[in-house]
């Protein structure tokens, strides 16, 4: 049987035929729903973007995580174990990439959830939050929460000043041993200075001055520290571990946030408080988020 | 007298709580902190009989938790207060909690669990457990001879502090004072207008029946010393009655409180005698015994009693599902459990871990972990991993491993930064020289060590002054002399300064020591190295003179120097140079020297800061000034698990 006999399949698509026109009509029907569907889902992220929040312990990232999700603040104590949170941005901001869309489309809604991830900031439990450092995945950005009035101390200061340090030199890393040519996504990052209800609380621009100057306080001491012991103890060649890196232009002169965008970082400070009689003020941390979300 | 109750994650946010006088959140951080990060408090076990105790200020706190869940339950009350019945109310509300929560709890990206509704459960809990504990307690109470007063006198401070709720506890420690035949107060308590203010809300006449149900059966059995109390005698004359209707007598203002103390006493009647548990108590009598409105309250317990039992004999089932029952039902358990064990998804029991952790002991001691210190980490294990489920296709042994990794890494990670530098310019910026001394058992690299540490600062272009007060041993003076020139002879190349104080032999090392300050201060060295004696830890003599030393020098930091060879000696040698300090001070960190010898056996670490909870600084690596390292706590542990 050839194709171009009388009851050959070719004959039978050409002819009208009851069964040829259904097939034809479901095909013509199905075709772009299939498409769509299968483009939709595709596009949309199976995993939500999310913010790592880091900091010194009893700073507050508990709190505000607990007033993003619930919109009221719970009681806190010292977090042994991070947490994952997923949460909605608040009614009055606008992500990012839905500044075009309009508040019915569902894809609006979908675009302001996102994953806030808390983590424990006592000083044996920052693996967690260093580990996340060293791989993120569809991180946004980090809130680095710190508190404004223990920061006004010298002790608090070092610290804060400490972690910072050692979490921006990861991502400084993560940049510059990136293997593409383009380099990695940039996470920005926004120090949260928390906590300026209470008046012994350092106003923002005090924070971003003391925290850059701490940090190239940091920056010099461990130029000046000795190694540590992991070449010599594994017994490898000692030399091998020689080329430490130094956050900002070399390690050279005095350290400011400035220094951190060569390396596809932008750091941003801002003052507020998740807890006070009268409510929180965290609005410009949520504009933060929204800008990068 | 339970101050607070609080149900919270391991993340940090509470998720219930119940307060009945205000506690700061630094209580329960502390215990956080102390207990479950830093370790430096060791709970006893579990299986001791009773739940393991925290004490902060004053507070007692005990808690229990959920693993699989992450929660933490932990209740809080005044040490002065001795609470029988908490480990009871800790496991109930457990069961309870996770009872009526456990599913909410497991929901992914979500910290909120609605349990708005779990008061009622609490406060009932309470109340049965009161009662108990109260029916337990009017037995001795009874026989008690008056308290001395300062008893009567810190109960009587928390008196007015006091919320409704407790009053109801109340009769469990007041007994004794209530007992008393003190006239005078007892007959005036119920006609006083303070009973308003101090007795609130349905709970308050209550307490103040219980009380007076108390003091009845107090009455009945101690008349005559409480006969010329007449609230007693007028109670003694009804003593024999129906104990509904001496409260009744007392408690009539208010229905609702008298239903409330009916349930209490009811449990007083059923249960203490017999002394059954809670679970196994006839929800019935209470429903019936009680008059109106009570059906609430007995549906309440009914479903209270269920929960906690399902909980319970999950527990059990679980238990007894590894043990197996049957032929069939084991070898079908076994096979299930190997196979969980490659593919994951078991749920951990002691038993799984038992041998895994015996070889992992093993492990750790020939990498010459002290035995102590190695029982400790598998304990710490063992206690994270029970009732875990291991993730997907990971065995056993690599959750373990991963665990063990873990409480490592955590042992060994210092609380807050150890810069000497820094801590060397805050302590001149307050126009003082820095002071830094070093001990440590004979023959360990003290001097070499305090070297390296003067090389080190002088690359920095500090100015240290080296103080011989190893007046002790004879050549000491001599060895710090030759170092010292070196050390001059190489700071010409690296900036700096260095000079050596001393005063011969035979002189008290404190004042020496003293003494070099005082010059340092005095000819501008910003930093001062003290070098000691070596001594024998179980040196008694030797160890106390230490104490002096610490006050006369007053060190900033004393570091002490440990052999990486040492084995399970050195437990002791860090403990009781720790001790030796008099209270309030002791070491600050460890400087473990001849590392380069031991390859990776490199668990004196370990046992050190295990039998401290104080850091290790520097670590020694070689025979040159130049090779003391800082610690690299990853590198350390990878040693360790090779
Ligand atoms: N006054 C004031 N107190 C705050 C503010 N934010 C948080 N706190 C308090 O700070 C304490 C610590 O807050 P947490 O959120 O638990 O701290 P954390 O950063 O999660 O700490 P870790 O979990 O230990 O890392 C809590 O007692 C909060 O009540 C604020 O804006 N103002
Ligand atoms: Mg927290």
């Amino acid at each position: 049987m050839a194709w171009y006999d009388e009851d050959s399949w070719a004959t039978a698509a050409f002819a009208p035929k009851g069964s040829t026109i259904a097939i034809t009509f479901l095909l013509a029907v199905l075709l772009p729903i299939l498409l769509h569907q299968f483009i939709y889902r595709k596009a949309t992220p199976t995993t939500l973007p999310c913010f790592l929040l880091i900091g010194p312990s009893g700073a507050g990232k508990t709190a505000f995580l607990t007033l993003t999700e619930r919109k009221a603040v719970a009681q806190t104590h010292t977090s042994t174990a991070p947490s994952a949170i997923e949460v909605l941005l608040p009614e009055d901001h606008t992500p990012q990439s839905s500044h075009y869309r309009s508040p019915g489309d569902p894809a609006y809604e979908r675009s302001r959830r996102f994953l806030l991830n808390d983590t424990p900031g006592h000083g044996k439990l920052r693996h967690f939050a260093t580990t996340q450092l060293a791989n993120p995945t569809n991180v946004r950005g980090i809130i680095f929460v710190l508190d404004a009035a223990t920061v006004a101390e010298e002790a608090g200061l070092n610290e804060t000043a400490e972690y910072l340090h050692d979490v921006l030199l990861a991502l400084q890393k993560r940049y510059t041993g990136a293997t593409t040519s383009k380099g990695p996504k940039e996470i920005p990052v926004l120090i949260a200075a928390n906590k300026m209800d209470l008046f012994t609380a350092l106003p923002p621009h005090l924070v971003t001055q003391q925290l850059e100057k701490a940090i190239s306080e940091v920056r010099k001491s461990r130029a000046k520290g000795l190694k540590d012991s992991g070449a010599a103890l594994s017994g490898e060649e000692e030399g091998l571990d020689e080329e430490r890196e130094w956050l900002g232009e070399g390690g050279e002169g005095s350290f400011e946030f400035g220094q951190m965008e060569e390396v596809g970082t932008s750091v941003t400070v801002h003052g507020g408080h998740v807890i006070r009689g009268d409510g929180a003020d965290v609005r410009s941390w949520y504009e933060w988020i929204a800008s990068h979300l | 007298m339970l101050d607070t109750f609080e149900v919270l994650t391991t993340s940090g946010v509470v998720l219930w709580s119940r307060r009945y006088s205000p506690v700061g959140p630094h209580i329960i951080n502390s215990l956080i902190r102390d207990v479950f990060i830093e370790e430096r408090v060791q709970p006893q076990a579990e299986d001791a009989g009773s739940k393991p105790t925290y004490r902060k200020e004053g507070y007692t706190l005990k808690w229990t938790t959920a693993k699989d869940l992450g929660l933490i339950f932990v209740a809080v009350y005044q040490s002065l207060v001795h609470m029988t019945w908490i480990d009871k109310l800790l496991d109930n509300i457990r069961a309870l909690f996770i009872g009526l929560y456990g599913e909410q709890l497991k929901t992914k990206h979500s910290s909120v669990v609605n349990c708005d509704k779990f008061a009622p459960y609490f406060e009932r809990q309470i109340q049965d457990l009161e009662g108990q504990s109260d029916s337990g307690f009017s037995a001795p109470g009874t026989k008690l001879t008056p308290p001395s007063s300062a008893d009567n006198e810190s109960a009587d401070e928390f008196d007015p502090k006091i919320p409704p709720l407790q009053k109801q506890h109340k009769p469990q420690h007041d007994t004794s004072a209530d007992s008393t035949p003190v006239p005078t107060p007892d007959t005036s308590r119920p006609t006083t207008p303070a009973q308003s203010h101090l007795l609130t809300g349905r709970a308050g006449p209550g307490a103040k029946l219980s009380r007076r149900g108390k003091k009845k059966a107090a009455a009945l059995t101690s008349a005559p010393a409480s006969s010329g109390d007449e609230a007693s005698v007028k109670r003694k004359g009804k003593g024999s009655a129906k104990k509904n209707r001496v409260w009744g007598d007392f408690g009539a203002e208010e229905e609702d409180p008298s239903m409330v103390l009916d349930y209490s006493q009811s449990d007083l009647r059923d249960e203490a005698p017999e002394g059954e548990a809670l679970a196994e108590v006839n929800p019935e009598s209470w429903g019936s015994r009680t008059g109106k409105g009570q059906f609430v309250l007995k549906d309440l317990d009914l479903e209270m009693d269920q929960i906690i039992a399902e909980q319970n004999a999950k527990k059990e089932t679980s238990t007894s599902a590894v043990s197996g029952g049957g032929l069939v039902g084991s070898s079908l358990g076994a096979i299930g459990g190997l196979f969980r064990n490659v593919v994951g998804g078991k749920t951990l029991t002691e038993e799984d871990l038992a041998k895994p952790l015996k070889g992992m002991e093993d492990h750790l001691l020939k990498k010459n972990v002290a035995r102590e210190a190695a029982v400790r980490l598998c304990d710490s294990v063992k206690r994270d991993l029970v009732g875990l489920k291991t993730s997907s296709f990971t065995t056993v042994e690599a959750t373990l491993r991963t665990s063990m990794e873990k409480a490592l890494a955590k042992i060994l990670t210092p609380t807050s930064s150890l810069d000497l530098l820094r801590e060397i310019q805050t302590v001149n910026a307050s126009g003082r020289p820095y002071v830094l001394s070093i001990v440590g058992v004979n023959g360990v690299g003290k001097s070499t060590n305090l070297s390296k540490i003067a090389f080190f600062l002088l690359q920095n272009h500090h100015r240290v002054l080296i103080a011989a007060a190893d007046t002790f041993r004879s050549g000491a003076v001599e060895q710090l002399r030759v170092h010292v020139r070196n050390l001059q002879e190489l700071s010409k190349r690296e900036g700096g300064q260095v000079d050596l104080f001393e005063k011969g032999y035979g002189k008290d090392a404190a004042n020496i020591a003293a003494d070099a300050v005082t010059h340092a201060a005095k000819t501008n060295f910003n930093v001062v190295l003290i070098d000691t004696a070596g001594r024998r830890h179980n040196d008694q003599r030797l160890m106390s003179s230490l104490e002096k030393f610490g006050k006369l020098a007053k060190p900033d930091k004393i570091l002490m120097v440990g052999e990486a060879l040492v084995g399970s000696d050195s437990v002791a040698q860090a403990r009781n140079f720790n001790q030796s300090f008099g209270p309030g001070r002791g070491l600050d960190g460890f400087i473990i020297s001849k590392c380069d010898t031991v390859g990776d056996m490199v668990g004196t670490l370990v046992s050190m800061v295990h039998a401290t909870g104080i850091p290790v600084v520097f670590l020694g690596v070689g025979q040159h000034y130049a090779d003391l390292r800082g610690l690299n706590v990853g590198s350390v542990c990878r040693l360790l698990m090779s």
